[in-house]
């Protein structure tokens, strides 16, 4: 008997303790906004989204939370594998996943995917029906994307893309940066490989027109299938026609053979990822033998590898080494973690989750963060980017050099200078 | 020349991705379906091998040969044997064992491109204009070299005697006192071993990905159904062939199309020729 009473004298002092406690945190008392992210997770571009957005997460909730009205709510992330970036699997996969997103799980914003082209550009009637604010922050860069909000914009006034995508990314940071490579080693003949997806071809597509009317050489670009393993009869054609730069536009984890690839056979030409998923991670230098020295790889914004951007850019780099061990690892990084902060920032400014409310919200959007000014263009709802941090969303292209990420475009956020490997120095540059 | 050069590289590589295929199905007419698994699986043990545990290369290599030979004995011992004999289930039941592996793998961890193992000798040579590195020429002396050991193995061997005469015919092979349960499980533990040799081979001019084991199991199948099943004559020649087109296709036509050539020369074989090249399985069962 005495023993029956004191079990129930310790549950119901744990009880009392529990109640006690409660009002100590109110904010995680509140019900969560749901921030449904379909990402594609077995893939750098969905994992470092994730991770991005669990970050920023989470600094939120530690703060206490978003500001709705009166009250503080707790965010909370619900992921999906949408498996967009694997081969072979279909769209509708990742379809499925949004829809399950906003339906299933209740999710009250879409952050992150999908994460393929293809994938997001199929959703956006789905996510627009919903009346639910989404924001691509990884993966998908066809400016496709931005046209169809441009085309429609109060169907898919609801659509926001805080990431880069392909058309300024070519016209405002590669073809710049490969003119400057252009003119301080004398160099203009360019070689493209590009892999077998949409925003891929019709960047290289671009960059081929671009330069060859800039007075560049440039050889008919190369098109690989996603998951290709062997790249030599590409090298030894990039050899044969003297190409002094390989323009390379892949997002498959394969680009690391091509570059282990290039510097076994010493191709006398400088490799230039505009997208080269494999060369953006830090593990890159050591997974490669220090093979992949001098390639240059573009991370899309600032804080994807240590810059000083903007005073936020190496507070989040570091806090995100704290937590995961490693650098942003590759281009969704950055840009999934402030997506987040703008969500925070456009609920607090309209009071609440109404959608007319946060759609005024977000287009009003004007934040300093990580990456430089983040504003949404008032008509594609794109993400304004610059070339200067203070005026917009900045890029970042950095080169391999002795085992680290050093950044070399744009001007105002570069860290060193771009070299050519020793085997072009020796006597291919011009 | 590079045509040359790389069409050898590509068939070599080609030709030991399938062999270990083919020694199963020739010995024990089971088609295993888990073959790229074994493959990756042998280059992620690897991997933790010498990343992880600090094991010296050769040592960690040869560990994890001897596991993957375990893990390849272990599936007929314990799964297929119930099911030989029923073709469908034995390729259902071998391929949902791969793809258990191949996904337990990439929950546990084995994705991005950091996954990769050291090549057994760095730096390149000048071959008439056409620079090769020296992994890749070691790529074809040793998968020449592992062709001539399993013919001395197959041929000159009681074990290899004991197996190939399964292959030609088992109720024969029973009646002079050979186990067929017990060959079919060496064969299961040698096709594993091979998978894993061509792992251990091929994998340092990549990275370790689960996709390479998709990748592997339909290259595999198209050279083993060109070659004709079972046959490793057969094998041989098909993986030159599919390997010099795929060069071909690539140096002419664009390498997007690569791809399309190995399932192009399936859907052809299967048309011209059902047995494949050297196979006579459709051949017998049309005179019975």
């Amino acid at each position: 008997m005495r023993k029956v009473t004191a079990r129930w004298s310790l549950i119901l002092a744990l009880l009392f303790g529990v109640c006690l406690a409660a009002p100590s945190a109110p904010a995680l008392a509140a019900d969560p906004i749901v921030l449904g992210c379909p990402l594609s997770t077995a893939f750098l571009y969905g994992w470092d989204a994730e991770r991005g957005i669990r970050l920023a997460v989470e600094e939120i909730n530690a703060q206490g939370g978003v500001k709705v009205g009166n009250e503080k709510r707790p965010l909370a992330m619900e992921v999906i594998d949408t498996r967009d970036l694997e081969p072979g699997v279909p769209v509708s996969e990742a379809l499925l996943g949004v829809e399950k997103l906003l339906l299933e799980k209740k999710a009250d914003f879409i952050v992150g995917g999908p994460v393929r082209s293809e994938a997001a550009l199929a959703a956006m009637p789905i996510v627009a029906k919903a009346q639910k604010i989404s924001i691509l922050t990884s993966g998908s860069l066809t400016p496709k994307y931005s046209e169809m909000v441009g085309q429609q914009p109060d169907k898919f006034k609801y659509l926001y893309r805080i990431s880069g995508e392909a058309k300024w990314m070519v016209t405002g940071e590669i073809i710049p940066c490969l003119e400057q490579i252009g003119k301080k080693y004398n160099l203009d003949r360019l070689a493209i490989m590009v892999q077998d997806v949409a925003h891929a071809r019709a960047g290289g597509a671009i960059i081929a027109k671009v330069m060859a009317s800039k007075g560049w050489t440039v050889l008919e670009p190369e098109v690989y299938p996603t998951g290709a393993t062997d790249f030599s009869m590409g090298l030894v054609k990039t050899k044969n026609e003297k190409a002094q730069v390989l323009l390379i536009w892949m997002d498959m984890p394969e680009t690391s053979i091509l570059l282990k690839q290039w510097n076994d056979m010493k191709v006398p030409a400088l490799p230039f990822g505009s997208i080269i998923a494999a060369a953006e991670q830090p593990g890159f230098w050591a997974a490669t033998e220090g093979k992949g020295e001098y390639c240059l790889a573009n991370v899309v914004n600032a804080g994807n590898a240590p810059s000083q951007a903007t005073p936020w850019t190496m507070k989040f780099v570091d806090a995100y080494q704290k937590k995961y061990g490693l650098e942003p690892e590759g281009y969704g990084a950055s840009s999934s973690y402030m997506a987040v902060y703008v969500i925070k920032d456009a609920i607090e400014r309209a009071g609440g989750l109404d959608p007319e409310k946060l759609v005024a919200a977000m287009k009003a959007t004007d934040l300093m963060g990580v990456y430089g000014r983040i504003k949404f263009d008032p008509k594609t709802n794109q993400v304004i980017p610059s070339l200067d941090p203070n005026e917009g969303a900045v890029g970042t292209i950095f080169q391999w050099q002795a085992g680290k990420r050093i950044v070399v475009f744009p001007p105002k956020v570069a860290t060193g200078e771009i070299m050519l490997p020793p085997w072009m120095t020796a006597g291919e540059k011009k | 020349m590079e045509i040359l050069i790389y069409g050898i590289v590509n068939s070599v590589s080609l030709a030991l991705m399938a062999l270990g295929f083919t020694l199963v199905y020739g010995v024990s007419r089971l088609p295993n379906f888990a073959h790229g698994s074994l493959y990756v699986t042998t280059g992620f043990i690897t991997w933790l091998l010498l990343q992880r545990l600090g094991v010296p290369y050769l040592v960690a290599m040869l560990i994890s040969l001897v596991l993957i030979g375990v893990v390849g004995a272990a599936m007929y011992h314990f799964i297929l044997v119930r099911i030989r004999g029923m073709s469908i289930s034995e390729i259902i039941a071998s391929y949902a064992i791969g793809l258990a592996i191949l996904e337990g793998l990439r929950w546990g961890g084995l994705k991005g491109t950091t996954h990769t193992l050291p090549v057994f000798a760095n730096g390149s040579v000048d071959i008439l204009g056409v620079v090769v590195d020296y992994h890749r020429l070691l790529v074809i002396l040793l998968g020449a070299i592992l062709v001539g050991l399993l013919w001395v193995f197959v041929n000159r061997t009681r074990l290899g005697l004991a197996l190939k005469g399964m292959a030609q015919d088992e109720r024969a092979a029973l009646t002079l006192g050979i186990d067929s349960d017990r060959m079919a499980v060496m064969s299961m533990a040698l096709g594993g071993v091979m998978a894993g040799l061509a792992a251990l081979v091929l994998l340092p001019l990549g990275n370790i990905v689960v996709e390479a084991g998709y990748h592997v199991l339909i290259m595999a199948v198209a050279v083993c159904i060109v070659g004709g099943l079972g046959s490793w004559t057969g094998a041989i020649l098909a993986a030159f062939l599919i390997g010099f087109a795929q060069i071909f296709t690539v140096a002419w036509l664009g390498p997007h199309f690569q791809v399309v050539v190995a399932l192009l020369a399936i859907i052809l074989t299967l048309i011209s020729r059902p047995s494949g090249l050297f196979g006579r399985q459709k051949e017998l069962e049309e005179r019975v």
